[in-house]
């Protein structure tokens, strides 16, 4: 019991989006959305997000919307 | 009748403010005149791309609200798209999510 949780410690994390109130995922909303990609521009893992595997899928699309409109980036380059 | 939104890059070339005008002659001959509304006409003005389009580096954006039949919005989109001024379109159903 007590190597197991020096092993790890399972950290609660708190959903982002329901913290923050927020039910639409606007592809235009570019400012909320650069919280859920990497600096170099990819998706981040719902493990790394920790919102629900539904919103999860809106942010996904959310954001390749928003890089066909060119509002957010496919890739950055080491920046 | 359906809730659309539509996202349009326009070349950056143009003045500013002949976008709004020349957006809504459009609208007029497509949705307004198939019985349509235009809910909102948003002009974001310039801004810089992420990555370039047509060798541009800028677009002025803009986004429309409407109410229009699905053909109507088609047709609207292949008007556009055929303008050399339009970089990119979006066309969305914000309630489909």
């Amino acid at each position: 019991m007590a190597k197991a949780a020096a092993l790890r410690k399972p950290k609660k994390k708190v959903n982002p989006l329901d913290k923050d109130g927020i039910t639409y995922i606007d592809y235009k909303d570019t400012a909320l959305l650069r919280k859920f990609i990497s600096d170099r521009g990819k998706i981040r893992a719902r493990r790394v997000t920790g919102v629900t595997s539904q919103q999860q899928r809106q942010i996904a699309r959310a954001v390749k919307n928003a890089r066909e409109m060119a509002l957010l980036p496919y890739t950055t380059t080491a920046r | 009748m359906r809730h659309y939104e539509i996202m349009v890059i326009l070349d950056p070339s143009l003045e500013e403010r002949t976008v709004a005008p020349s957006l809504d002659t459009y609208l007029n001959n497509v949705i307004r005149s198939s019985g349509g509304s235009v809910e909102k006409l948003d002009v974001w003005g310039r801004r810089r791309l992420s990555f370039e389009i047509n060798k541009k580096a800028e677009g002025i954006y803009a986004v429309i609200d409407l109410q229009a039949t699905p053909a109507a919005v088609a047709e609207l989109d292949r008007q556009l798209r055929l303008n050399e001024s339009v970089l990119r379109t979006k066309v969305i159903r914000p309630e489909m999510r």
